[in-house]
């Protein structure tokens, strides 16, 4: 999975190399138009491509498979009869996910540095704001949004915990998380719901450009960080409500 | 290991054990009783109730009502103390298609927090060794046969040093040579002290090995006690062979014998049975009396009852078992 | 056996606790505001003695003028032209309705520096002396002013739209008879105890409802404007600090060089009524600068009408659909109608627009 979100910032470097036309201005993804002149631009071009749909189903298939891919093999009562306790291993189950988120926003930043600096000119990166940055402090500014996009998918992956255990079938699991991702960003569109936008566990996602201005502006980072938490203590405890004293039957 | 408990200490006890699915009783106020030591048959049709009754054993269901007890502790509330010694094996072997039969055994075996990871790749080979498996050890489960797959769950439950054992069905998909391997598995556990808690629907199995038997049917217990007990509850037959068959009748309805209708064998003479009632007619007084009225014997035999038979009168004949 | 309900305890808790844990926070912050009483005169003086010339901070504004959603600035980064809205007028109305956050900078009266920070994009205004720079992200266009010599001393005139505190000066310049003014009860803004300033409007021909500027109880210094509008309950306008230091900030932020690879604009102000939106960096409108000399003014106070000839009303303006469509048919026109604001497009071309009800709008339209 992680490779496959690799290949993400590479195809855009692909398409974007072997196309005889630079994008002008305002064109196709954020920063694509930068790319040609600085390849470091493709990290952040794949991630803003892959944070609606790719990151999100990658997370959900990961958070999904937690418990009720266990179930679905069989092994979950031999993980309980070991005996790994049930807490423990919903813990265990849990920090694996959000292992995965960030390694997930990692591995297509990574990615992105690696094919950016092959095919195109690396050099400082123009912010947000208009201010140029060195090489050195871009590199960190994108292992910065990389975290920032990670820490972005703990709320998702807690949902995925939770919905793990409610089912034995991993796909209805993976499946669920996966259109709750989408529903929450279709919501996040709809002006008329404009009050719930605050709460929907995707509404900072592409808050990471916050990062990208001169100051850092880290309210989103902590905005962001405050609303992911809610969401994991809420699912967490759900998923420890569901799942501790659950019967095991698969 | 078993120094701690009293001799007379039970291994797994419950009381008015029952679980209910919905408006679906499960298991139905079962009481067991399961000594230190034995090697205990836990015997029932498909669906009797058997394999939930582990569960809940082992903490992974919870009892609707009524009380479980393994190696002297409450259940569910002691898991954490009695699951490190418990090893099971519950409906069936399930791995990790895509981890080799080590990997496996090694994911469960870190799941365990009381298992030391210093020795774990000597016990998972041990275990691997035990089984007969150690050729295969390298191999993705996957790739495994249904017996392999048996065995490498027999493994698993043999990780640790286990006071008590929990096999669920563990002859399934087993050929013969499998079969009689585990047989001597479980007696040589037994010898070492383990108590053996084998659930099986194949009598034969239970009759070879067990020292103690308890009979489910439709979520209820209907028998328990030592093998040999619940064989003597059935009942003797007399097996007469011979080619005067009338006559043998005739004179077994005198001796006050209710002999069954003869049926005939492949050599030309035929065989009747008749139940030996409470062992009022001695066997030899019968062949006297037969050798008397000029009956040709060519065999006679006392047949005590098959726990088969004995199984059967509990839980009904065929298919057309009790649901 | 435990029941059912009890096993979903933990997961019912938490969110309560949550929950408990804010109303508590919020009932807090309202109690620790307890500023000693002052009229409304000292409130005022306390503004005009206000000496806050360094700061930085981030100023939030949300509107609920009924104005048709515009599409923003997604990631899809559509340009303004597909929506059918003229650019300029499209960027100013983005600006004006909807939500926004924006830093400012203040350090004097010659340096400041305010980023309108949009999804993915960010829109900059810098000003380092007499040198204005606009910047906009996703065009990656830069347009660099020179202000004339007289203006180094005139102030902010840039962020004039930005500032609470040049926003509360328009509204404090219109306080006169026909404005009652008083002091509500103490607010807190931007973590600061805040005089709320409340400016009523006595006329009954106005849509504003009133206006309250909170003022730091400190400094002056003016935290936030909300406008509300008559009849309604949410504020139709806010704008206000929900983050404010007072410190300088660093030299290095007024300092600005278009980054490499944008496209730069010169301009040099010759007339220093020119205006521009802030969110039209482009050279679209050159020399635009005379609209604002032919227009005629009906009423005074909260009842002006702002007239204007037909030639000025630029033509497409009603010609784009998404304005056509919220134009509604009304006697000797059509009527673009919000919280705030009413804008009469009459039939022969000509335009008026007021914090009026329509029948101030058409009579002046009638000349009466």
């Amino acid at each position: 999975m992680l490779a496959a979100l690799a290949a993400v910032p590479v195809l855009i470097a692909l398409a974007v190399r072997l196309s005889s036309r630079d994008p002008g201005p305002g064109q196709g993804p954020p920063f694509l138009d930068r790319v040609s002149q600085n390849g470091l631009f493709i990290a952040l071009t794949g991630m803003v491509v892959s944070i609606p749909l790719f990151l999100p189903l990658t997370v959900s298939v990961a958070a999904g498979d937690t418990i009720a891919g266990e179930a679905g093999h069989g092994t979950l009562r031999y993980l309980l009869a070991a005996p790994a306790g049930r807490v423990r291993l919903l813990a265990v189950k849990y920090a694996a996910a959000v292992v995965f988120c960030l390694a997930a926003a990692l591995s297509v930043a990574t990615a992105g540095v690696l094919i950016g600096s092959a095919l195109f000119d690396v050099g400082p990166i123009t912010l947000l704001s208009g201010d140029t940055i060195s090489v050195g402090e871009s590199l960190l500014r994108l292992f910065l949004v990389a975290c920032y996009v990670g820490l972005s998918l703990l709320g998702l992956a807690a949902i995925g915990l939770f919905i793990s255990t409610l089912t034995e079938v991993p796909v209805g699991a993976m499946a669920a998380t996966a259109v709750l991702a989408v529903v929450s960003q279709i919501l996040d569109n709809l002006p008329q719901l404009e009050w719930l936008h605050p709460w929907l566990f995707s509404h900072h996602w592409l808050g990471f450009a916050d990062l990208l201005r001169q100051p850092i502006s880290w309210d989103s980072f902590a905005a962001n960080g405050l609303l992911q938490g809610g969401y994991i203590v809420v699912f967490c405890g759900l998923a420890y409500s569901r799942f501790a004293t659950k019967d095991v039957l698969s | 290991m078993s120094g701690a408990l009293p001799a007379t200490e039970l291994a797994i006890e419950t009381t008015g054990l029952t679980k209910r699915f919905g408006h679906q009783t499960a298991v139905d106020g079962i009481d067991l009783a399961v000594p230190h030591g034995s090697v205990f048959g836990f015997l029932g049709p498909n669906g009797s109730g058997k394999t939930t009754t582990i569960r809940v054993m082992l903490g992974l269901a919870a009892a609707t009502s009524g009380y479980v007890r393994v190696l002297g502790q409450d259940m569910p509330a002691s898991l954490r103390d009695v699951l490190p010694r418990v090893g099971a094996l519950i409906e069936g072997p399930a791995f990790y298609p895509f981890l080799s039969g080590t990997a496996n055994l090694q994911r469960f075996d870190t799941a365990d927090r009381h298992a030391s990871s210093a020795t774990r790749r000597a016990r998972v080979n041990q275990a691997l060794d035990r089984v007969g498996l150690s050729h295969a050890a390298g191999k993705k489960v996957r790739a495994y046969s249904l017996g392999m797959k048996q065995r490498l769950g027999i493994a698993n439950a043999l990780l640790m040093p286990r006071e008590l054992l929990v096999l669920d069905e563990p002859t399934n998909g087993l050929d013969p040579q499998g079969t009689r391997e585990v047989r001597s598995l479980v007696r040589s556990l037994a010898a070492e002290g383990t108590t053996v808690f084998v659930s099986s629907h194949l009598l034969a199995e239970v009759e070879q090995i067990c020292t103690h038997a308890a009979v489910m049917s439709a979520g209820k217990l209907v028998a328990q006690g030592t093998v040999d007990e619940l064989r003597r509850v059935g009942l003797a037959h007399v097996k007469v062979q011979t080619p005067d068959t009338e006559d043998a009748g005739r004179v077994l309805q005198r001796l006050g014998l209710a002999p069954e209708p003869p049926h005939s064998n492949n050599d030309g003479g035929s065989t009747v049975r008749a139940p030996l009632a409470d062992h009022t007619v001695a066997p030899e007084s019968i062949v006297a009396a037969l050798v008397a009225e000029g009956v040709r014997v060519r065999g006679f035999a006392v047949e005590s009852s098959s726990l088969e038979d004995r199984f059967v009168a509990l839980t009904g004949e065929g298919f057309d078992v009790v649901q | 056996m435990t029941p059912v309900w009890k096993r979903w305890l933990p997961a019912a808790v938490v969110p309560a606790v949550i929950a408990g844990g804010a109303v508590l926070g919020a009932v807090q912050a309202g109690a620790a505001t307890d500023l000693p009483d002052k009229t409304p005169q000292e409130v005022l003086e306390m503004v005009a003695d206000s000496s806050v010339r360094s700061l930085s901070g981030t100023v939030e504004q949300t509107s609920e003028l009924g104005l048709p959603q515009l599409p923003t600035d997604g990631p899809s980064a559509e340009s303004d032209a597909s929506s059918g809205v003229p650019s300029g007028v499209a960027s100013a109305l983005e600006l004006l309705g909807g939500s926004h956050t924006a830093r400012v900078y203040l350090d004097g009266h010659s340096q400041a520096r305010v980023q309108v920070m949009d999804r993915l994009a960010e829109r900059d205004v810098i000003r380092n002396g007499r040198d204005v720079w606009f910047y906009s992200s996703k065009q990656n266009a830069a347009t660099h002013l020179i202000l004339p010599e007289y203006s180094e001393s005139e102030g902010h005139h840039s962020d004039k739209a930005w500032t609470p505190e040049s926003l509360s000066e328009h509204f404090l310049s219109s306080v006169e008879p026909s404005t009652e003014v008083t002091v509500g009860s103490d607010s807190e803004v931007a973590g600061r105890a805040a005089y709320e300033l409340v400016l009523t409007p006595d006329s009954s021909e106005t849509l504003v409802g009133s206006v309250s500027i909170a003022v730091d109880s400190e400094t002056g210094l003016p935290l936030s404007v909300d406008v509300q509008a008559r009849g309604q309950d949410a504020p139709a306008f806010e704008v206000g600090f929900t983050e404010l230091s007072l410190e300088a900030p660093s030299d290095d932020l007024f300092n600005f060089t278009p980054p490499p690879g944008a496209t730069v604009t010169e301009r040099v102000v010759e007339d220093h009524h020119a205006k521009h939106a802030q969110g039209d960096h482009g050279d679209r409108h050159q020399g635009d600068g005379k609209h604002d000399k032919d227009y005629t003014k009906y009423g005074s106070g909260w009842e002006t009408v702002i007239g204007l000839p037909a030639d000025e009303v630029p033509a497409e303006l009603m010609d784009s659909p998404l304005i056509a469509e919220t134009a509604q048919e009304v006697d000797g026109g059509r009527l673009l109608s919000s919280a705030l604001v009413n804008v009469l497009v009459t039939d022969d071309g000509r335009a008026f627009a007021g914090s009026v009800p329509l029948e101030r709008l058409q009579a002046a339209a009638e000349g009466r």
